[in-house]
């Protein structure tokens, strides 16, 4: 019906499907969407999660201090950048943000991220930036004692003799026996390392960058490493295993979507992001359970997005045992051992299969 | 390289590499070791009770050859006194079934064990040859699975046995971890790791029936998997050790995507660090206790605790047996899989949720329901859906009011009448108020059970008077 504009007028399929202006750029879950439809839509769905962080909530002469754990990974990079966007706008709006960034590297041997970070904050110059190195755990309080209270790790202690930090973490992660184990404690280190930084610095909670896709990862493999019991605090927004809560406002969203993402922003996003090589599934003698899950949720979310994000979905609504009355905390995950262990164990099962040694 | 002695005996070489502990171990050390890890399991959670008869549902392949050599062997050698029977189950496959059944057979005379074969085509009517050939291939699992679910208590029943175990092995329960991960099925994943899935009136009240095998209805026979912790290689390698004879083979129709894609996972973890599979029935059991609405879900596991009227159901109705009953690709349809029809199914969530063309017509429900019909709400063809959620209602209190009128074909066979008569009225029924199908008396949370809905959309397609729904006499 030419000359009227009906609400419902049809549908041009080789524009985009919001704004019937632009060229698609880009296919969202069947949507066809053009680069700026798209950037917003990203926006949109960072910033919902966002909610309990606005302007309004913020009590006057309050501040409230987020940290953002910044692996230069599209995901965390993307992260930045919109809530940078986000608080920008605020400013504007407002004159005042809902909350402040601080902005936290963990290096972990990858030398060249010194320039990165100088970019970085050139880039953002608003946000306090900081970083540290992964050895830093070690003056985490109750790291040391983990690593060093067992008989068994004496030899442990005795390389390390003198060492720097980062030879003893060096040598710590060698005595395991395998990448999986590897993997895991580093995990587990990192976030450690984070939230005793969270805590120094007067941030009240942590944003990770973690996609719907890297959640539902670790859904499943947090399930094959034996830790089912602490999917709740690992998928969860708002929920606190160490004492921080984490949110992650990226959930909503597909780590092909959010490297879309990085792509599309102007000035390119891409000389601040380190792009993990793709292993290539070679030998399974090096390939970790984290790295199957990647593979495996890599070509789930190529045909079957909705999948990805309804495992998410639903591993949110496990409820998390309540911390409140629990005795003991696995020394290193901090999960409640309550049946989660053998008796008079110090870590989970979850960790003693990463820690055999030190499992006594 | 020398070779490795057996770490047990330090005598014997060392043929066996343990999958869960890496130990390098001999034959001989390798089949008690396996037997007594069995038997620790069946004693630790009280599986069995003196002198309990046991339908051992066999199929002919390694998981139930072996879970009948061992059960036999263990009951003479701890003098279990139990009555060991052996039950399988015809679903009329050719090329499939027709060789396995000789295996079973062979078994019930070498281990000197009852055998009883129950059909699909003499309970339903329908063969899975016949089934296939009118619904097609893909979605066919469905019948298959709902069809097994009852037609193994029927079976038990038919023999007066109240107890079924089965060969479910730690792939197998770590697979239905992972797939219903997959598919966002939190009730089935509660349940997934009971070693014991028992229906209401099973267990408590039977104590006191004891000795009266002929009391035993079908919607009160109670499932268990003594071999949930034993690896599918350790029990290749105990049937190869032993000498076993079984058939191996995998269904001729087409298997599930999601278990499928689950069971490649397992596989590739197993590679990874083989440990990982026992990994994945632990978190399977630590995830179960933090399901919503399953406080209790420890269910058969550790008895006693209250089993909620709603968990239950579900029980009753279809399990998360291997070929999934239930899975929701129902009704053959000849789009694509399993999991691309989830995908689209989520997909008009998604897009309703956002333009807010959604209509809850289930809220109300929910409060009470909980988590309960969400599978099935999902994945399900949404007529399906919606009878659910209308006779959810009235459920939760009442027995159903005799709720449509168009779609009640009563076909009212003998069956019905009993099992109505028995466990409707007999049982002490405190908190067990639970709906029965109108037509064949089976367990379920609607009016008319899966296997009635399924078998009337089949019947329709082949007018025939004198269908016998459930003509398996107690």
């Amino acid at each position: 019906m030419p000359g009227r504009r009906a609400p419902a007028a049809p549908v041009d399929h080789s524009l985009c499907r919001r704004c019937q202006l632009s060229e698609p750029a880009i296919t969202v879950r069947t949507e066809p969407l053009c680069a700026a439809c798209f950037s917003r839509y990203v926006s949109t769905k960072v910033v919902k999660r966002m909610e309990s962080f606005r302007v309004r909530h913020l009590e006057p002469g309050d501040e409230r201090v987020l940290l953002l754990p910044l692996s230069f990974g599209p995901c965390s990079t993307a992260l930045l950048h919109v809530l940078s966007h986000q608080l920008k706008g605020q400013a504007e709006k407002t004159s005042r943000t809902g909350y402040k960034l601080h902005v936290l590297h963990v290096e972990c041997g990858n030398a060249a991220t010194d320039s990165l970070l100088s970019k970085v904050r050139e880039r953002y110059p608003e946000h306090v930036f900081s970083s540290c190195s992964l050895s830093d755990v070690l003056a985490v309080d109750g790291v040391p004692e983990l690593f060093q209270q067992d008989p068994s790790s004496g030899q442990l202690e005795q390389e390390q003799g003198g060492s720097s930090p980062q030879g003893s973490l060096d040598s710590m992660f060698a005595s395991l026996n395998s990448p999986t184990a590897r993997d895991d404690l580093k995990q587990i280190l990192i976030q450690k390392l984070v939230v005793a930084f969270a805590k120094q610095n007067n941030c009240e909670a942590v944003l990770w960058g973690d996609s719907a896709t890297r959640l539902a990862e670790r859904t499943l493999a947090e399930t094959a490493k034996g830790r089912g019991a602490s999917l709740p605090w690992v998928v969860a927004d708002g929920d606190m295993l160490y004492g921080v809560p984490f949110y992650y406002p990226m959930r909503d969203l597909l780590r092909k979507e959010i490297t879309a993402f990085a792509s599309y922003v102007e000035p390119a996003l891409e000389d601040i992001i380190v792009s993990e090589a793709v292993k290539p599934a070679v030998s399974t003698k090096n390939t970790t359970i984290d790295d199957l899950m990647k593979q495996y949720f890599e070509s789930v979310e190529q045909e079957y997005p909705s999948i990805v994000a309804n495992v998410v979905k639903t591993t949110s609504k496990l409820q998390a045992t309540s911390l409140q009355g629990v005795e003991t905390q696995c020394e290193l995950c901090n999960v409640p051992l309550d049946g989660q262990a053998p008796e008079r164990s110090r870590l989970c099962y979850g960790c003693i299969r990463t820690l055999p040694h030190l499992s006594s | 390289m020398p070779p490795h002695l057996c770490q047990l005996c330090n005598t014997a070489r060392a043929q066996v590499l343990r999958p869960k502990n890496h130990a390098r171990i001999c034959a001989n050390c390798f089949i008690a070791t396996f037997e007594r890890e069995t038997a620790e399991t069946i004693t630790s959670s009280n599986l069995f009770q003196p002198g309990e008869r046991i339908a051992i549902g066999a199929s002919g392949g390694k998981d139930s050859t072996v879970l009948a050599s061992v059960l036999k062997t263990l009951n003479e050698r701890h003098g279990w006194g139990l009555d060991l029977v052996l039950l399988s189950i015809d679903e009329g496959i050719t090329g499939y079934r027709d060789h396995s059944l000789d295996a079973v057979k062979r078994n019930s005379v070498e281990y000197d064990l009852p055998l009883k074969i129950v059909s699909y085509e003499e309970l339903y009517g329908w063969s899975m040859d016949q089934v296939v050939a009118q619904v097609g291939k893909k979605g066919n699992c469905t019948y298959c699975g709902v069809f097994r679910r009852q037609a193994l208590d029927r079976g038990a029943a038919m023999l007066g046995v109240a107890h079924v175990v089965t060969g479910h092995n730690a792939d197998d329960v770590a697979e239905t971890v992972l797939m219903n991960l997959l598919r966002g099925d939190l009730p089935r994943l509660s349940r997934a790791t009971s070693i014991v899935t028992s229906t209401p009136r099973a267990g408590q009240p039977k104590a006191s029936l004891d000795g009266q095998p002929a009391a035993v209805s079908f919607t009160n026979v109670k499932r268990s998997k003594p071999l949930m912790y034993a690896y599918e290689k350790e029990i290749v390698l105990y049937a190869h050790h032993k000498k076993l004879d079984y058939f191996s083979t995998e269904c001729i129709y087409s298997p599930e995507a999601f278990r499928g894609s689950a069971r490649t996972l397992i596989k590739n973890l197993e590679r990874i660090r083989p440990e990982s599979i026992l990994d994945v029935v632990r978190s399977g059991v630590d995830m179960a206790k933090l399901v919503p609405d399953a406080d209790g879900n420890c269910k058969g596991a550790c008895g006693s605790r209250k089993a909620t009227e709603i968990e239950v159901k579900h029980d009753g109705e279809e399990e998360e047996e291997a070929g999934g009953g239930g899975c929701g690709s129902g009704n053959g349809q000849e789009t694509g899989g399993e999991m691309a029809e989830m995908e689209k199914k989520l997909l008009q969530d998604d897009r309703a949720e956002e333009e807010g063309t959604e209509t809850h017509i289930s809220m109300p429900v929910k409060a009470v329901n909980g988590q309960r019909h969400d599978g099935d709400e999902k994945v399900g063809p949404p007529a399906a859906a919606l009878v659910g959620e209308a006779n959810g209602q009235g459920h939760d209190r009442h027995k159903h009011p005799p709720m449509s009128t168009a779609t009640t074909v009563p076909i009212r066979t003998k069956q019905e009448k009993k099992a109505g008569r028995r466990s409707g009225r007999d049982a002490p029924p405190p908190r067990q108020v639970l709906g029965q199908c109108e037509r064949c008396g089976y367990l379920s949370s609607q009016a008319v059970c899966k296997a009635c809905m399924l078998l009337e959309g089949l019947n329709k397609a082949r007018p025939r008077t004198g269908i016998e729904v459930g003509s398996a006499g107690g």
